[in-house]
């Protein structure tokens, strides 16, 4: 399969989830909040219980500490802590890692041939090797660590030292994940340097002559299509592929596939004032035809805000060109466009930009009765490359972004689990936290599974009743009903708990040679990270306050 | 005994402090402590004495807001205990000393100090003079904890305990683990904090320690509190008198035998005087000082 980068998003288009980025923001909010509220509760209740008519005095008494806790948070203390932590993995011998690091990388030439003619698949192969081994690396240890910090503190007594001087609990669960953090980032550091000279310097001569060490920079448009008869349609044909990603246009037919560009300026230009339009079309031949070449397209410029006549906008024409169907190719185009034997010349940026600086490009395949198959990713403007180590450095980041929410994570479940038991919660709720388990629990907890819910499906099963025949209507089935109603929103909420790591994974992008977009990977994975840094220290926090630091 | 510096503030007030320990399903195990009423005035050296498991340990955690109490209410400082800006003013010696065992002396106080509102300079200057207050050598301060003796570790956490200069310390059996010398440099220490007018608070479950420094103590057995008041009149045994005197012939014991019981007394025990062992021990530590290389010799066994 293709890579399929995320689609374009601004902070107002859908997430791959369906949801929005923006309306995440509210969504936190409601779940923050609901969380907090559900903690106050029960712990009001608990006190009320327990103490009954003291109890109001003493869950105020409680709470005003907190908010004093929180307003007289000192950097300096967690600091102090933060370094305590660090010296503490150091000086427990946690950089052993290297150890591992440097032997994978020893022998990784062994089983990483050296095959000169895919130079393309080696050198994704290199890179993705180096940032799965870092991250397999780090993760599990900056998980360890954290899950066991805590934990061991108590065991063995030493944090009664440490919160008997004026240290606040906040600042305990803070310090310590910075300080596992900080570790964390260093190992990191070190090994994707390592790693980047490693790549730069291990990866043929070949490839690197051919620019495949790349960091493109794609600006991907929306795409629609003309059937064969010239009006609009979602999509074009389907020849028949069961994989519907792409659809396919008929040749030398009104049929078309129409990209809009956004944003589209001088600036996407190269020095030369060429733009750069990357395709990987495939061809779908229904007879063999002329199999000594490949199928011709061309592109077509057409800017409907300078009609030349009544209903006919300004067009241009390219010449043909062949499709490359197992790498994409780029298509320079200068913005001079102009034709031989024809003097009237047009400006690419000038004359087919339209004010709201979109660019559109229309796609129409030559060869009669042969088609052309093409998805959204599959046309994009190229703008000018980056070097390859901004790409690098921001899946580096990426990788970065997941240690600290691991950290976070584990650290807070240490608060309330020993050591071992946080490491197994935390290390399932990052399994649970892939994209394929995210979409599974989206169509369980948006009932996309026919046969009802949890006790309704365990009726069914028993009854061997199928699954598109209505239940009775009498008041024990629609108890059941609201019990599995219950069950599925409770579901729900542990989804939203959940963390969605897929923002985090940004190699496949450098991997396949492109630039890691900001607004698709790199922002919603800081804000998740932030998302996830509120609530979890405060719940650390309150965890380590309500408990006795006695080892039970 | 005159009490310099002692005024009659309260600086631990406690009412009827009971503590039971539960397990993890909440099902009580064990009374720690019960119903416990306490006043410890500023200035005053307080010992909490008691066999081992008699609820010291309890009672200076639930003061320090370490655990929570079952039922009563505790005063420190003006302050209720779970209230963390207390300990800006409190020095505590846990049981064992629990410090960070991949820390040298000097990162130790120097972390313990950060925790405080202390500019570096002045936490470089106190730990310096903390250091050599406890007596710790100084090659040993630039090596981990974990290489350290017991009594080396108990000295770091006397000074990690005083690195804020606290008013109030608590100390928990201060003299474990450490040599009679130690033993002895602890109790001047404590004696120099009541000089310097802190309020000490020591538990200890050896009489020998407290009777020396404390002004007043409280006996706890089983979680309950059984005598309270000062040192040397709990110590006065008030029914019997001691006579020392050179070695006597028993002639001449006979006749004083016979003197107590016509002024209607028994005698309850004969015997020749023996050095205290703690006594016996300082004395050759005190002579080999100053007499290094000198062995000494028992007399007994010279001639042989
Ligand atoms: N964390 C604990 N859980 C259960 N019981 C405890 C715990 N700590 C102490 N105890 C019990 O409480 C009693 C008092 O203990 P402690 O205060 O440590 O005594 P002391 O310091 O006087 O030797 C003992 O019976 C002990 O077993
Ligand atoms: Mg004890």
């Amino acid at each position: 399969m293709s890579f399929d980068p995320h689609p374009l998003l601004i902070w107002f288009q859908k997430l791959p989830n369906g949801g929005y980025l923006l309306g995440a923001i509210p969504v936190w909010f409601i779940i923050a909040g609901g969380l907090a509220l559900l903690v106050l509760s029960v712990s009001a209740v608990s006190v009320f219980v327990t103490h009954r008519g003291a109890g109001g005095k003493l869950f105020l008494r409680e709470l005003s500490g907190c908010i004093s806790d929180v307003l007289s948070l000192s950097p300096r203390r967690i600091g102090a802590l933060a370094k305590l932590t660090f010296l503490e993995a150091y000086r427990r011998k946690a950089l052993a890692v290297f150890v591992v690091f440097a032997l994978l990388f020893m022998f990784a030439g062994w089983f990483m041939g050296d095959s000169k003619e895919i130079t393309n698949d080696q050198v994704k192969v290199y890179i993705s090797f180096v940032l799965r081994a870092i991250s397999w690396l780090v993760l599990p240890v900056v998980l360890v660590l954290s899950c066991f910090g805590i934990p061991e503190d108590i065991r063995l007594r030493s944090l009664h030292t440490v919160v008997t001087k004026p240290a606040r609990r906040l600042e305990i669960v803070l310090g310590r994940v910075i300080g596992f953090s900080l570790i964390g980032t260093v190992v990191l550091l070190v090994m994707s340097s390592v790693g980047y000279i490693w790549i730069v310097r291990q990866i043929p001569k070949t490839a690197k002559d051919q620019g495949l060490l790349s960091c493109r920079v794609p600006v991907y448009g929306s795409l629609t299509f003309l059937d064969r008869a010239g009006t609009p349609a979602d999509k074009g044909i389907n020849t028949g592929d069961l994989w519907e990603f792409r659809s396919y246009i008929e040749g030398a037919t009104a049929a078309r596939a129409i990209w809009t560009f956004k944003n589209m300026d001088a600036s996407a230009l190269d020095s030369e004032g060429n733009l750069h339009l990357e395709n990987q079309f495939t061809a779908f031949r229904s007879y063999k035809g002329d199999m000594k070449r490949q199928l011709l397209f061309d592109f077509k410029f057409i800017n409907p805000e300078k009609p030349i006549a009544p209903n006919q906008p300004l067009t241009f024409t390219t010449d043909a060109r062949q499709v490359n169907e197992f790498r994409g190719v780029t298509d320079k185009i200068n913005r001079k466009l102009g034709r031989e034997g024809d003097e009237k010349t047009y400006d690419l940026i000038d004359d087919f930009v339209m004010k709201d600086g979109s660019l559109i490009v229309e796609v129409s395949c030559i060869d009669r009765e042969q088609y052309l198959g093409m998805a959204r990713p599959d046309l994009f403007v190229r703008r000018p490359d980056q070097p390859f180590y901004i790409g690098y450095a921001k899946a580096v980041l990426g990788i970065e972004l997941l240690l600290i929410l691991v950290t976070i994570m584990s650290v807070t479940a240490s608060t309330f689990l020993k050591g071992p038991i946080a490491a197994v919660l935390t290390s399932c709720l990052l399994m649970l936290g892939g994209e394929d388990s995210h979409n599974f629990m989206d169509e369980l907890v948006f009932g996309k599974f026919k046969g009802g819910g949890f006790l309704e499906s365990i009726y069914r099963i028993i009854t061997h009743m199928n699954p598109t025949t209505d239940l009775p209507d009498n008041p024990a089935f629609v108890g059941m009903r609201f019990f599995d109603a219950g069950l599925t929103n409770f579901l729900w909420l542990c989804k939203q708990v959940i963390p969605r790591l897929q923002y985090f994974n940004m190699s496949d992008y450098v991997s396949n040679g492109f630039d890691v977009p900001w607004d698709a990977s790199v922002v919603p994975s800081i804000l998740v990270t932030l998302g996830y840094l509120v609530p979890c220290v405060l719940l650390g926090y309150f965890a380590l306050r309500i408990r006795e630091l006695e080892s039970k | 005994m005159s009490q310099p510096g002692q005024s009659n503030e309260s600086v631990i007030e406690v009412r009827n402090l009971t503590k039971v320990y539960r397990d993890f399903w909440g099902r009580p195990k064990v009374r720690a402590l019960n119903a416990l009423s306490l006043d410890i005035k500023k200035g005053e050296v307080f010992g909490l004495l008691g066999p081992n498991g008699s609820g010291k340990t309890t009672t200076l955690k639930l003061l320090l807001g370490l655990l929570f109490p079952t039922e009563g209410d505790i005063t420190i400082l003006g302050k209720p205990a779970a209230d963390v800006s207390k300990n800006e003013r409190i020095g505590y010696l846990p049981e064992e000393s629990y410090l960070y065992r991949f820390l040298n002396a000097h990162e130790t106080l120097d972390f313990y100090g950060r925790l405080f509102k202390m500019p570096a300079s002045v936490r470089k200057e106190r730990a310096e003079k903390l250091l050599d207050m406890v007596k710790l050598a100084p090659q040993a301060r630039r090596r981990q904890l974990k290489e350290y003796s017991k009594g080396m570790t108990r000295r770091i956490g006397v000074a990690q305990a005083l690195i804020n200069d606290p008013d109030l310390v608590m100390l928990d059996e201060p003299t474990s683990g450490l040599d009679p010398l130690g033993n002895r440099d602890m109790k001047d220490l404590i004696l120099d904090l009541k000089k310097q007018g802190k309020t000490v608070l020591m538990c200890s479950h050896l009489l020998a320690d407290v009777q020396d420094v404390c002004d007043r103590i409280a006996i706890l057995y089983g979680g309950e509190l059984k005598v309270m008041g000062r040192v040397d009149e709990l110590l006065k045994a008030q029914d019997e008198t001691q006579i020392l005197s050179s070695k006597l012939s028993p002639e001449a014991i006979r006749d004083i035998e016979a003197v107590i019981k016509k002024h209607g007394a028994n005698v309850l025990k004969v015997d020749q005087p023996t050095a205290n062992l703690e006594d016996l021990f300082l004395k050759t530590v005190q002579e080999s000082r100053e007499r290094p290389g000198h062995r000494l010799v028992q007399e007994g066994k010279s001639g042989a």
